[in-house]
């Protein structure tokens, strides 16, 4: 009988739903995965592949085209040897300048606030997975900066550490923390930015971190407690070893997150004070300098897929590389 | 058989699922047709990208275009876009560049409509209405004008309203302290920037005000294109030479920067933030500003004044407007032109000292996309008309582009900036356009830096002026290379395409 099924079918195999109805599981999963697959293609790497196409080619500022001819990795040269600093608002990579140039700024702020984002977020959930009375509500509390719109959260920042306006700025001048004007000096700048970063998303740490700790079998504890481990021991050697892959994807998010970091610094201070990659790359295109832009994309998307990479190879080691 | 059944449901289920997500997708694609079909408002609306004034008033607007001449069949509607000009440029660019037919018309700020006419993205109208082209540059601000034309006197739209730097004091306070501006006739009569800080000093101290000038000395734009270009004019300095040089060509005009009156006009502005400081310019009075300026743009430095916290106060005339009003200042609001440092017979390079004020302002230009081009310049013409630029100063304040239009009784009468006109007159004749080029962009970056970086005391201005100049000397250097090397363009097409604004 299943043959004959099987037989009827393949004789009306012109019809697609009969086609379809003859693929296997997998099969079908991947074909219902295509149409995805195709719009990620032209939405992800189609742009990817055309950024990396234009960044071959010079600089056009005049006439209806908008690149000039083919040079070849000319740019990249440039860019990484500093010949093209004088075409960028900042410099791409300059040593001598660490907080004013765009690969040192971007770094600094993806080590420094990921690093505290982690710790402050860990923290915070391993208060929150913990019963007490009003965990709900703070719950909601430390979450509710995740909610607040970027140019909400830039403004408070903003007039925070406007002179006149903030009251921040006085007190912090006269400790010797910030200048007088923090809104105009880099290092100021920057730190601001950070701190506002952390304030945020810290609570997209914690909740990703606390999903973690939730997914932990609590009969571990039971038996570690038979076992008369400690409370560090018990963190040692169940909690985090059990929730370090959760922590893991936690930081890479946020490290891409901050890698590309661009609206926080136009809301907070501005990119000529801090300049990260991505405002290197929009004023670059604001300037018309196409080539240029997309020569610092490209060289920022490698960057953070080489940092994506430190972290899958870092995961596989955790997890065996299944939760990727 | 249990199997087979159990895969027969499943290929039905597969069946209702691929037909439930066939209609989906074309249910989806056809909403998405509709919201993509912009084109269904009529063939006689023109739309016009503008801002928020433009588009809550649209309704009077249009109204006045229809009563100035403009048929009944137009009508013109707007789209209120962002409010910073830098984003509104950033997206005029994406829908120019994407080759969008609408909106038919662009409000554009003068200080970025070069680069779009050297991309080829604007329709030079003296090309399809040549009198409307002769009125605009016989009749308008000829400094105005030149932010839309190319060197061959090409027109790329029609200058809408210009604005410039003013000094908005406090006439309350001044008397308090002993002077008389109507005696003196500040508000047509240029003070020296010797008497402007005294007048300040004194009148800080007199009535105890907290500071006595607060300007925009932020890194940004108008620290360039504005505040810090105002300032070096005065003393008769400039960034590119004699005033000629304003728009080019690229690579082939001196830099300025490291010149002796940029440099005092750097120690100027050091000496009134931080009075005495080791290198202060001695002919005038120091600590006259807060170190806030350093931080400043437009509302952060009107919001002292208007609190009453600052004597003096440069801006742009819509601050006239606000601390004019009846509920404001009032009558006690004056308004004089930007102080000079060195007179026109002085000034180091042609074209600069006495009084300077940097010239801003709109313009609108048309869509070389739009299909409704005729209709887009029936608009365009009726704009033109000298009853709308009187009405249009009147709803929004703009100032008008004809400088005859200040000389009639009307235009003194309008409420608050009536009381200016003299003054605004005077200073949109002694004003400069920002030096626009390809390379504008990258330059006016680097001349905020380092002049923030100056003012702020990180080096001397001296040490600071001869750094800018490298960079703008690389900058100039990198643009000409480029545009030599790019798409065939001989170096002298390059330069008549860098001075499409002179």
């Amino acid at each position: 009988m299943a043959t004959d099924t099987g037989s009827g079918r393949s004789v009306s195999l012109s019809s697609p739903g009969r086609w379809i109805e003859g693929l296997s599981d997998t099969q079908f999963a991947y074909l219902l995965l295509t149409p995805c697959l195709l719009i990620f293609g032209v939405i992800a790497f189609w742009p990817l592949v055309r950024t990396f196409q234009m960044s071959l080619h010079a600089d056009l500022l005049y006439g209806a085209e908008r690149i000039g001819p083919f040079v070849g990795l000319e740019n990249y040269v440039e860019l990484i040897t500093g010949e093209r600093n004088a075409a960028l608002p900042r410099p791409f990579f300059d040593p001598s300048q660490i907080f004013t140039s765009a690969v040192t700024v971007t770094v600094i702020f993806t080590v420094v606030s990921v690093f505290f984002e982690t710790v402050l977020g860990f923290g915070q959930a391993l208060i929150l997975n913990q019963e007490f009375r009003g965990r709900r509500w703070a719950r909601v509390a430390i979450i509710l900066p995740w909610a607040v719109p970027i140019v909400i959260q830039g403004m408070i920042f903003f007039l925070l550490f406007q002179p006149t306006i903030g009251f921040l700025v006085e007190p912090l001048n006269q400790l010797g923390v910030f200048s007088s004007t923090p809104q105009a000096n880099s290092v100021d700048s920057l730190i601001i930015v950070i701190v506002a970063d952390v304030w945020k998303t810290s609570a997209f740490m914690a909740l990703i971190i606390l999903a973690g700790l939730q997914s932990i079998d609590r009969s571990l504890y039971d038996v570690a407690d038979v076992a008369g481990a400690s409370k560090f021991e018990r963190f040692r050697t169940i909690t985090l070893p059990l929730v370090l892959p959760s922590v893991l994807v936690a930081m890479l998010f946020r490290t891409i997150g901050a890698m590309r970091v661009f609206g926080l610094i136009e809301t907070v201070s501005s990119c000529s004070t801090v300049p990260s990659l991505s405002c290197l790359v929009v004023q670059a295109f604001s300037s018309s300098r196409y080539a240029s832009a997309a020569t610092v994309a490209f060289v920022t998307a490698a960057i953070i897929g080489l940092v994506v990479s430190v972290y899958i190879v870092k995961f596989a080691d955790v997890d065996g590389g299944g939760g990727f | 058989m249990a199997p087979a059944d159990g895969d027969r449901s499943s290929a039905v289920d597969r069946r209702r699922f691929v037909k439930a997500l066939g209609a989906t997708g074309l249910a989806t694609s056809g909403g998405l047709a509709g919201c993509l079909s912009r084109g269904s408002t009529g063939p006689q609306t023109i739309e016009i990208a503008a801002n928020t004034d433009v588009k809550e008033n649209i309704g009077e607007i249009r109204r006045k275009l229809h009563d100035v001449g403009l048929s009944e069949e137009i009508e013109l509607t707007a789209i209120a876009g962002v409010q910073s000009s830098g984003s509104r440029k950033q997206q005029y660019n994406r829908w120019l560049s994407g080759n969008l037919e609408q909106p038919a018309l662009f409000m554009m700020d003068s200080g970025w409509t070069i680069p779009f006419i050297l991309r080829d993205q604007l329709v030079d109208i003296s090309e399809i209405r040549p009198e409307l082209a002769t009125t605009i540059q016989q009749e308008y601000f000829e400094t105005f004008v030149r932010s839309i034309e190319d060197r061959t006197g090409g027109l790329y739209g029609v200058p809408l309203f210009p604005t410039t730097g003013t000094m908005l004091y406090r006439k309350d306070l001044v008397r308090e302290a002993g002077f008389s501006p109507e005696r003196d006739n500040w508000a047509t009569e240029p003070l020296s920037w010797q008497q402007f800080s005294q007048v300040t000093k004194q009148t800080m101290d007199a009535t105890d005000t907290r500071w006595g000038f607060s300007f925009q000395a932020n890194s940004y734009e108008g620290l360039s294109c504005c505040d810090f270009k105002e300032f070096t004019g005065s003393w008769g300095g400039s960034y590119f030479g004699k005033k000629e040089n304003l728009f080019g060509p690229v690579g082939e005009r001196p830099v300025t920067v490291d010149s002796d009156p940029v440099v005092d006009a750097t120690r100027m502005v050091r000496t009134f933030i931080e009075g005495d400081t080791q290198n202060p310019l001695s002919s005038v009075a120091g600590d006259i500003s807060p170190r806030a300026v350093l931080q400043w743009q437009e509302e952060t430095s009107r919001r002292p004044f208007s609190n009453g916290n600052v004597v003096m106060h440069r801006n742009w005339p819509y601050a006239i407007a606000i601390g004019g009003a009846e509920d404001a200042y009032g009558q006690d609001l004056g308004v004089m032109p930007i102080p000079y440092g060195v007179t026109e017979q002085d000034a180091t390079y042609e074209g600069y000292g006495g009084t300077t004020s940097s010239l801003g302002g709109w313009h609108v230009a048309l869509n070389p996309n739009s299909p409704k081009q005729e209709a887009a310049f029936d608009v365009m013409e009726a704009m033109v008309e000298p009853e709308m630029q009187l009405f249009l100063f009147e709803l929004l304040g703009w100032l008008p582009p004809r400088p005859a239009l200040f000389e009639t009784d009307r235009i003194r009468e309008v409420p608050v900036m009536g009381r200016y006109v003299e003054t605004l007159k005077l200073t949109v004749e002694n004003s400069t356009p920002r030096p626009v080029t390809v390379a504008w962009p990258q330059e006016s970056t680097k001349i905020a830096q380092q002049a923030n970086a100056a003012f702020s005391g990180d080096g001397t201005p001296r040490q600071q002026m001869e750094t800018l100049k490298q960079q703008l000397q690389a900058i100039e250097e990198a643009s000409e290379r480029k545009d030599a090397a790019g798409d065939g363009q001989s170096p002298s097409d390059t330069g008549t395409a860098t001075a499409g604004g002179g």
